[in-house]
């Protein structure tokens, strides 16, 4: 089968090729999904830079990108729960990575059936976005009547973190550039800040959750604007304690100036790591199916035009996702 | 099954031997919500008689999205009817959308008992009679009303289906968006 893969580290042209490579194995537990659509993220272009070599080790050549949707054509013998011929979405775990190509081999408990009202392009666009918000948002409790401030909101994540927070009910301030307040409104935000503009540290005060998906300065300066006792969670700033555990960093401390600023506010601070995970799309599913969330897309590429999406990606221009169309 | 013979009974004279010979061409069966009967792209030779729950037939276009042809309630019948008839593959799937009592059976066995018994051919023709009235009525709303009076057609064929259909899917039968329903509704409201 035709496969996008990595084939060495380095700049994108020169690193990702074409090549014919033999469908995936599929086991037990696997379903064999063919590609109608994949989606690329800025963690694909992470790997590709070499960026992550260190923490997610991958054998070369490999398979690009995470996000598919499409049609399961094979089961595992211990798959009872998706058919032959079922419509599905998907977050590929790591070890499974490569859905720019004609298949893709997906544990089924990473696998939901896709939503219906949807194409598969757009329903490619959701999951890994999508779970980041969803469990981040979900690790800090969202409640209705929270005060929510949900950072670059005119990305992947942000974007679809701002409509999962208004179907819980909360009230939401997001930070965009001045291009993109008119679009960022209508996803349902409450308060959009450009911040070319304005400063939100002037505006947010007291917020029950920062949700940090920009780092550096940005996840310090959420507890000037938390709440006593509220939640930041980041999946851009530095490990928290539990997360490096993970990573068998076990003596590792969260930085100091963080630890400070946490006390001092009696609020949590947490670094989200994204799990697969099939149940969360199923809950996706049903609030796309209720049009509480509409999927955002910047752009679809045909298959043989990828590389050219994963160029798209690194300009970092893109207003919503980036999507390859395999079939 | 007592309901579909009484349906029957209803309309033609059931002799005793029909309906014992009925009774053990059909299957009964309890179908759970978000069960698949039959699925776009296989081969059919099953008819299914609807006894309580919803069903629903809808066919999936090349870039994946669903388009709702029917819904079936108590006393429909629910099946492909193009794969059935014209030995094609199925273009549509029918799926259960609550937990739902139905009444299984085999197209050809069904069809090869009104040789065996042709005072049975009546209450078939009257079932092909409805569904062809329904399906035409079904095209020519499309094609001359509002979506507005497609949706009052549709609450008057289907009833109180709200309970078991998503908004959704109800957007895709009818042909429109959720937000386009969600405003028929409002102004409904106001009347």
């Amino acid at each position: 089968m035709k496969a996008l893969q990595i084939e060495k580290y380095g700049d994108i042209i020169d690193s990702l090729a074409f090549n014919e490579i033999a469908k995936p194995t599929v086991l037990a537990t696997d379903v064999l999904i063919e590609v109608k659509a994949a989606a690329i993220n800025p963690i694909d272009k992470s790997i590709i830079l070499g960026n992550l070599k260190g923490m997610l080790p991958i054998p070369l050549p490999s398979t690009v990108a995470y996000d598919v949707s499409g049609i399961v054509v094979e089961t595992g013998k211990e798959v009872s729960n998706f058919e032959i011929g079922d419509l599905v979405y998907a977050r590929v775990p790591q070890e499974q990575m490569g859905t720019i190509a004609e298949y893709v081999a997906v544990t089924n408990s990473a696998v939901s059936k896709k939503p219906g009202n949807i194409s598969f392009e757009e329903a490619a666009s959701i999951p890994l976005a999508g779970l980041t918000a969803l469990q981040s948002l979900e690790h800090a409790g969202i409640k209705e009547n929270d005060k929510v401030l949900i950072h670059a909101g005119s990305g992947g994540v942000g974007s679809f973190a701002i409509q999962y927070a208004k179907a819980k009910g909360a009230f939401v301030y997001t930070t965009t550039s001045t291009d993109n307040v008119q679009w960022v409104k209508e996803l349902g935000a409450d308060r959009v800040i450009d911040y070319k503009k304005e400063d939100y540290k002037t505006i947010v005060a007291d917020a029950d959750i920062v949700f940090d998906t920009l780092g550096k300065e940005y996840t310090s300066d959420a507890f000037t604007v938390i709440k006593t006792g509220g939640q930041v969670v980041s999946v851009a700033g530095p490990l928290d304690e539990e997360s490096a555990k993970m990573f068998g960093m076990s003596d590792y401390k969260l930085p100091e100036e963080l630890a400070t600023l946490s006390k001092a506010k009696e609020a949590s601070y947490s670094f989200i790591f994204m799990h697969p995970s099939g149940a969360n799309l199923g809950e996706i599913k049903s609030m796309i199916e209720d049009e509480k969330i509409k999927p955002i897309i910047d752009k679809v590429y045909a298959f043989s035009d990828s590389i050219e999406a994963f160029t798209h990606l690194a300009s970092g221009r893109a207003k919503g996702k980036i999507v390859v169309k395999i079939n | 099954m007592e309901e579909l013979i009484e349906k029957i009974k209803g309309s033609i004279q059931l002799s005793l031997e029909a309906e014992k010979y009925l009774i053990s061409i059909s299957k009964e069966k309890i179908v759970l919500k978000g069960s698949t009967l039959i699925r776009q792209g296989q081969t059919v030779n099953k008819v299914f008689f609807v006894t309580s729950g919803c069903l629903r037939s809808y066919c999936i276009d090349k870039n994946g999205k669903e388009h709702t042809l029917l819904f079936a309630i108590k006393n429909w019948w629910i099946s492909d009817y193009i794969a059935i008839y014209s030995k094609e593959q199925a273009s549509l799937t029918v799926e259960c959308l609550s937990e739902s009592h139905i009444i299984e059976f085999n197209a050809e066995v069904l069809d090869g008992m009104l040789t065996r018994f042709p005072e049975l051919e009546p209450f078939q023709r009257k079932n092909h009679e409805r569904h062809i009235v329904s399906l035409q009525k079904r095209i020519l709303n499309q094609l001359q009303l509002t979506a507005a009076e497609r949706y009052d057609w549709f609450l008057e064929q289907y009833g109180d289906i709200e309970r078991y259909a998503p908004n959704y899917h109800i957007a895709s039968y009818l042909g429109i968006t959720q937000e386009s329903l969600s405003r028929i509704r409002v102004n409904n409201a106001k009347k």
